[in-house]
């Protein structure tokens, strides 16, 4: 296998070490619809190449070409047309209208007409990306493609998200795309201090987002394409004039959901029940609703200044962006600069042709504390935010008597907002030059692709002295964090296009090598003073951290493409990867994929005066995954104990090595995907269409997996434990209602069915820990994997749940954990988007709307409500409204368990509604766009905690997401 | 010519690639063996996990970095003399705990179930402890040819191991035995085999071992092998159904004739020697002649959330003051019964007005009754029952130990002391027979140290000596099986409040003597069957 590897790679140095000379020229020209009117945004491209230029705003483009070479010219809505180039340096082209849409399409390492696509994938341009107050690039496409699910993680500003494509295809390891943006992988990782790997980008760089959803699609990308990958295409210069655009929008992020705990009112006649003098003593007679205490509404504002033109000919762009926006958590901050350059040289007669993207982003974060948001749900209502009498900056604080903290009582969550700080800044660098040169075989380029990205984060939390403690002395503490993660990538390639009488034929095949690096530091120190006020050296603590680890992924890859008369398509793919996570007996996996289509509609006049588009796929594919997987698992380590954590001997204390688990039996977790697929466009009406059914096998799962604990050292290691199973179904469906001058009205449909099992468990699971050795869900073959495992409630006659008492499921008379039942599981059955867009004259209106049906949500702020909680631990506790209900008295081993907290969160949701105002002509002949727009507007649901949609479905001290309300200007000149 | 250069220099570029797959650790805290084995100073690192894996929770101080993975114990919960407690103590007579965690009132209720986080919680702790000790022997015996402190060293990590699989067979019964590094899966034991490996070893460590008093403090000398071998025999009617008393008193006589030695020095000055052994500086006060194995802790150098820290932090509460237990505040949690408090019965000097004991002749019934009920009606609720002021944080002086921060403890946690060792004597004699006389001098050189009046033969009898057990050793983690072995544990023959969750006392099932095997381990390892009646 290596051996034949090498010689491919051999094969394509030398033809890339090989230089010639060939004719060049440039042709420009413009390109007009029948009437002559300019088609700005048209795409020109060399025919069999992945060369390609965009019409300006008055449809002039410029390319540089060899005679010979054919000139293919697409537009939405109008037929393509080709012209082979002569001598002339001008062609205009005007181009009739057709309904048929034919976009090329970016897939890995080339490009392709969509029409010859044999995977499935989704587009989604920049036109139809969701418009609200959109800081990261994955609220772009949210709800716009069938079966990718997006969830925020938080309302934080700037949080990512989690993105599945077509289910959880993994237990452990990340379930997260590839994200892939201008041919550069993305490092999922991302730094400490940054919320988001897609932070990057600033979504109004990017022209399109493509999605790839089954393995024949993704098989190029290799084992870090698992789980689908996102390209991302940045915008990029194009020849001619150079255009002006600035946008700008300020947004107003209002909070509007909080948890449903008891008012003042109510809770102190729950303490009053209890008729315990000492209980009741505790009551305050404030009325504070700690939750609004903590939440207020918070603005933002993003803009964006790009230019994109040519100077010299040589096409550029070049984009500054800014967002600064607080989050409704007090003293929650995000701030994004972010510039990006893009040049397009050509050399050579344009043989050569480079292509420089950098991409630069400084994010300054001041992340709140987040355990203010527990901290207020249930800090006891009756008491106020200040108090004269408490020494910690007169934030009220539990007592002892001699008027320190009381131990183990909750922190005031103002002064947990207001008393600690967290602050960092990330800047990153994502840099490539990619260097396409054709080489003297017809239609052979050869493509070499290096990159860099490099994020270093630098951050300081401190605690400021008046922070309320259990501690004595406590004098403040800080830590000082740094973060560098490097992802290096180097790809090289071959493309081959050759055109037969009746067929196409494209080849690819490449070498790709990427290292992952990553060094993180810390320095904490932590102060205590003694009782006179003098610095305490013993106790005060300054101690550095270093956690340092690499791994490199090295990757043969070969792919064919061929058609036969645009009807028969095949594309097979090959690809073997080397992870050095895995035994080096393991390290490598070889992974297959083929897929054919059919256009069906080019079968006959008949079915082409029907359909513009008839085309069916069938694939099968599979890649490797080991995203997320630690790097040295097989290797024994030892870790060294730092100094709080030595042991003594005599009277000196010495550091030990504690040995790490091992697992020299890794191997790639595969998953293997069928998909079948109908495109469709219809002639004559505007409905057109996909449907997707598919079939994945993930085997040989990587998750972590309990280890008898006699064996190995640990108590969990990674190991590969089973297989799991996801089908489902998909289909999108877009039709333009109407369609005339004046007014037009669009809808876009997906659903998405998805079923998930796990079809082989070398050992059932316990999963969902919740804090106290007790584990809520549980893996077993033949269920749903996070399935909830739970104790089924009895309840009374008036519908209250009776304390302690569960069905005695298996019969034997007794309640015990073979009572536990399997009950739902998080994930949806079924997810829909709908998109409506309509146009008016100049007013334009889009809404974006969401559901999801099946997904149970495990209520866990409700699950912690009984008496026990309210006066435990000489303090009071406020707990959620369900106690009303419930009147729960302890907390059990079974109660937090029970499927009382498992909730149908299935829902319905408006997450953005635009309405936009163009006024033409404003500066020069360019427009102006005016426009209002809010997010997350409407949420039907019957979930009773505070959001429906959380990833994981455990609800646990969620940052509630906001609404927001923009106003935004977007101006071109 | 050129090109020729190129060519080379990228070929040579993708083998340079290829080696890059062969990845160490570049982590400057990570190591490999070749590190920790090269030299006996860099084995003393890894002797020093293994005690450390009883005392303390994970490589980062106070936490961080946990042992046991998080999901299946809280990082704070996992150490193990905290497990040890809740398991041996707050089960019965001696303890109840008010806090709410889940599976923690199941332990007093006798109610807790396979997935309960504590029987987890130790069986994960304790097994981890021999996976530990078996990657000692193995790496170190080879230095240990060579180097006599190294044999040392190994000799001590087969103790402990010994040690945690007494704690199993006690606890489970039917664990595997395992005694070499291994990723595969063990088959079941029992208790004739585990007991048989037990004795075998500490009797063969008895030539091992360094002698008595030649070893640094905090690391076990023959003693503790012998002081071992004398908790194992008097167990053993419990564990094989054979009584083996005689054996019992042999290896406890080794112990008392050594030279460990009561500690009769009140540093303090209150009148008793008894509350020394329970100070931050237990280490240096006198106590530390008395312990034969112990854990040690620091409050700067050796941090977690269990250990000493849990013990004197967690009795806390009510109208107690903190500050006089050299800690920053209390956690409000455990208390005892008036089952207990009554044991001390014979010394009361004082009652209040409800003719409830406060006051007695014995220093060893440390209990703070002010604004605590002496007759619990519900336990959540802190100030039901007597709290218990055994554990401090203060030295001989009534300074507070060293983390000036009040959270973290120093003192020290005996896990055999001389004491024991005289009343497993003084039990073996009365329950079968022998010199009740000695017996009943062991017992009393206790009562004097502690202020106590010495009792009379007329008295002694096997209940005398299980009460005086009670009396010395409460909250030291031997009630439970103490109570097992006199038939007490799950029988109606004595009750205290809230056994078995009934306010009066109710029997329990005859299960319960043993924990069951976690579910979780039971999944992975379907050799293993669950222990009877879970």
């Amino acid at each position: 296998m290596l051996t034949r590897l090498f010689k491919l790679q051999l094969f394509a140095l030398l033809m890339l070490s090989s230089v010639g000379i060939y004719a060049q020229q440039i042709v420009s020209g413009s390109i007009t619809d029948q009437d002559g009117n300019p088609l700005p945004g048209a795409t020109v491209i060399i025919q069999g190449t992945d060369t390609g230029v965009s019409t300006d705003f008055d449809g002039n483009y410029s390319i540089s070409a060899e005679r010979g070479q054919t000139l293919e010219v697409s537009y939405i809505g109008y037929q393509v047309t080709t012209v082979v180039v002569g001598d002339q340096n001008q062609i205009n082209l005007s181009l009739a209208a057709d309904n048929e849409l034919e976009e090329v399409v970016i897939i890995g390492y080339g490009a392709l007409r969509k029409k010859d696509l044999t995977g499935t994938l989704d587009v989604v341009g920049s036109e139809d990306f969701t418009k609200g107050s959109v800081v990261s690039a994955q609220q772009l496409i949210q709800g716009k493609v069938a079966g990718v699910s997006i969830v925020s993680n938080s309302g934080a500003p700037g949080d990512g998200a989690n993105v599945l494509i077509r289910g959880i295809g993994s237990l452990n390891l990340n379930s997260n795309p590839l994200y892939v943006v201008d041919g550069i992988p993305l490092d999922s990782g991302g730094v400490g201090g940054s919320r988001n790997t897609l932070n990057v980008i600033n979504p109004n760089d990017i022209a399109s987002m493509t999605v790839l959803k089954d393995a024949s699609a993704t098989a190029i990308y290799g084992s870090r394409a698992a789980n689908g990958v996102i390209l991302i295409t940045t915008k990029k210069g194009q020849t001619g004039e150079i255009a002006f655009e600035f946008s700008s929008r300020a947004t107003s992020f209002n909070p509007i959901n909080k948890i449903n705990v008891l008012n003042a009112a109510e809770f102190t006649s729950a303490v009053q029940a209890t008729n315990d003098a000492e209980f009741i003593s505790r009551l305050g007679t404030d009325d504070t609703d700690w939750q609004d205490e903590i939440y207020n509404q918070a603005f933002g504002i993003n803009s964006t200044f790009s230019a994109s033109g040519a100077l010299k000919g040589v096409p550029f762009r070049a984009s500054l962006g800014h967002t600064d926006q607080e989050g409704i958590l007090l003293g929650d901050n995000f701030s994004r600069t972010t510039g990006s350059l893009n040049v397009s040289p050509q050399f050579l007669d344009g043989n050569l042709r480079v292509n420089l993207n950098t991409r630069y982003v400084f994010t300054q974060n001041d992340f709140a504390n987040r355990g203010a948001i527990g901290s207020a749900a249930f800090f006891d209502p009756t008491k106020p935010v200040f108090d004269a009498n408490s020494p910690f900056a007169n934030y009220y604080t539990w007592l002892d008597a001699d008027g320190s903290k009381l131990a183990l009582s909750p922190t005031n969550p103002l002064a947990l907002l207001n008393l600690t700080d967290d602050e960092s800044d990330v800047n990153r660098v994502i840099a490539n030059v990619k260097v396409d040169y054709d080489l003297p075989v017809d239609g052979l380029t050869a493509t070499i692709n290096a990159g860099i990205d490099n994020s270093t984060g630098e951050g300081i939390s401190t605690q400021d002295a008046n922070l309320p403690t259990d501690a004595d002395g406590f004098n403040g503490s800080n830590n000082n964090y740094n973060n560098t993660s490097t992802n290096l990538l180097f790809d090289a390639y071959l493309n081959y296009a050759r055109t037969f009488e009746t067929s196409n034929l494209t080849l690819t095949a490449g070498h790709s090598y990427q290292s992952f690096e990553y060094d993180n530091s810390s320095t904490e120190s932590i102060e205590y003073l003694n009782s006179d006020g003098s610095l305490n050296q013993d106790s005060s603590i300054t101690q550095s951290f270093i956690d340092k680890s690499k791994n490199v992924l090295l990757s043969y890859f070969g792919r064919a493409n061929y058609s036969i008369n645009e009807k028969y398509l095949i594309t097979a793919t090959l690809r073997a990867d080397a992870s050095s996570k895995l035994p080096s007996e393991d390290r490598w996996g070889t992974f297959f994929s083929t897929a054919i289509a059919w256009n069906i509609h080019k079968e006959s006049a008949g079915i082409e005066n029907i359909f513009n588009d008839l085309k069916l796929r069938l694939g099968y594919g599979e890649v490797g995954n080991v995203n997320g997987l630690g790097d040295y698992n097989f290797l024994t380590r030892y870790t060294r104990s730092d100094i709080q954590s030595r042991y003594g001997f005599g009277s000196s204390f010495f550091t030990t090595f504690r040995p790490a688990p091992i697992n020299k039996d890794l191997r790639w977790e595969v998953g293997q995907t069928y998909n079948a697929g109908l495109d469709f466009s219809f002639a004559n009406f505007g409905l057109s269409g996909s449907v997707n059914a598919y079939i994945k096998n993930t085997n040989d799962l990587i998750a972590t997996a309990i280890v008898d604990p006699f064996t190995n050292f640990g108590t969990t290691i990674d190991a590969n434990i089973g297989d799991m199973e996801n089908k489902g179904i998909e289909v999108e469906l877009n039709t333009s209602l109407v369609d005339s001058e004046d007014f037009s009205f669009n809808l876009s449909y997906n659903f998405a069915v998805n079923d998930n099992t796990i079809t082989r468990l070398e050992n059932e699971q316990n999963v969902g820990d919740l804090g106290f050795g007790n584990s809520l869900q549980r893996h077993q073959e033949g269920k749903a994997p996070y399935a909830y495992y739970v104790y089924k409630q009895i309840y009374a006659e008036d519908g209250r749940p009776i304390e302690g008492a569960y069905a005695d499921l298996n019969g034997d008379g007794q309640i015990n954990n073979e009572d536990r039942y399997f009950y739902k599981d998080p994930y949806a059955d079924m997810i829909m988007g709908l998109t409506a867009s309509m146009r008016y004259k100049q007013l334009d209106l889009t809404v974006v709307s969401r559901a999801s049906f099946g997904n149970y949500s495990y209520n866990s702020m409700s699950a912690s409500s009984n008496l026990s909680q309210i006066t435990n631990l000489n303090r009071l506790s406020n707990v959620h409204s369900d106690y009303l209900d419930t009147g729960f008295l302890f907390f059990s081993d079974r109660n937090s368990v029970s499927d009382h907290y498992i909730q149908n969160a299935s829902f319905f949701r408006i997450d953005n509604l635009t309405l936009g105002y163009t006024i033409e002509n404003v500066i020069g002949n360019n427009p102006l766009r005016a426009y209002i727009t809010g997010d997350n507007l409407f949420v039907e649901t019957n979930y009773n905690g505070i959001d429906p949609e959380i990833t994981g479905g455990i609800d646990d001290n969620f940052y509630p997401r906001s609404r927001a309300w923009a106003l935004g200007l977007d101006i071109k000149f | 010519m050129k090109k020729i250069i190129y060519l080379f220099g990228i070929i040579a570029l993708t083998i340079s690639c290829h080696n890059e797959l062969d990845q160490n650790p570049i982590d400057p805290d990570l190591f490999t063996e070749v590190d920790v084995y090269k030299t006996a100073n860099d084995a003393r690192g890894a002797l020093a996990k293994v005690y450390a894996s009883l005392a303390i929770t994970g490589q980062q101080g106070p936490a961080g970095d946990p042992d046991i993975d998080p999901s299946l114990i809280d990082e704070g919960f996992s150490q193990y003399t905290r497990i040890l407690f809740n398991l041996n103590e707050a089960t019965t007579d001696h303890a109840v705990v008010g806090w709410d965690n889940p599976g923690l009132p199941n332990l007093h209720e006798m109610s807790w179930d396979v997935n309960n986080g504590w029987t987890k919680g130790m069986y994960f702790r304790l097994a981890q402890v021999v996976s530990f000790a078996n990657s000692f022997i193995e790496n170190a015996s080879g230095l240990a040819e060579s180097d006599t402190e190294v044999s040392y060293y190994v000799a001590e990590a087969r103790f402990i191991r010994a040690y945690a699989y007494l704690q199993l067979m006690d606890m489970y019964a039917n664990v595997p035995l395992v005694t070499t590094v291994t990723t595969e899966l063990p088959e079941q034991s029992n208790r004739a085999e585990l007991f048989a490996f037990i004795e075998a070893e500490l009797l063969e460590l008895e030539n091992e071992l360094r002698g008595v008093g030649t070893n640094e403090y905090g690391r076990v000398d023959v003693a503790a092998s012998w002081a071992l071998l004398s908790r194992l025999y008097l167990n053993a009617e419990t564990y094989i159904g054979e009584a083996k008393y005689t054996e019992t008193i042999a290896q406890s006589e080794k112990v008392i004739n050594s030279s460990y030695t009561l500690n009769t020095n009140d540093g303090n000055g209150n009148g008793s020697a008894y509350d020394e052994l329970f100070l931050a500086d237990n280490n240096t006060n006198g106590a530390q002649n008395e312990f034969i194995f112990l854990l040690q802790f620091d409050g700067l150098n050796s941090q977690s959330w269990g250990g000493s820290t849990f013990l004197v932090h967690a009795p806390i509460g009510g109208t107690m003051n903190p500050a006089e237990f050299g800690v920053n505040g209390g956690w409000a949690g455990y208390r005892t019964t008036k089952a207990l408090v009554e044991k001390f019965s014979y010394a009361i000097t004082a009652t209040n007005a409800e003719g409830e004991p406060i006051s007695w002749g014995d220093s060893r019934a440390m209990f703070h009754s002010d604004g605590q009920n002496y007759e619990m009606a519900k336990i959540p609720k802190f100030t039901e029952g007597y709290a218990v002021t055994k554990f401090r944080n203060v030295d001989v002086s009534g300074n507070a130990g060293s983390d000036s921060s009040g959270d973290h403890v120093d003192m020290d946690i005996p896990i055999l002391r001389l004491a024991e060792v005289y009343l497993n004597y003084a039990e073996a004699v009365a329950r079968n027979n022998g010199d009740s006389a000695t017996a009943l001098g062991l017992i009393n050189q206790l009562r004097t140290r502690a202020g106590a009046p010495a009792a009379t033969i007329s008295e002694f009898n096997t209940q005398f000596v299980m009460d005086e057990r009670s009396r010395e050793l409460y909250w030291e983690g031997l009630r439970r099986s103490d109570l097992i072995r006199d038939n007490k544990f799950v029988t109606g023959s004595y009750l205290w409040p809230f056994k078995a969750g009934v306010a009066q006392g109710a029997a329990s099932d005859n299960h319960r003597k043993i924990f069951p095997i976690p579910e979780d381990v039971l999944l992975v390892n379907t050799n293993l069957q669950q222990n009877p009646n879970y």
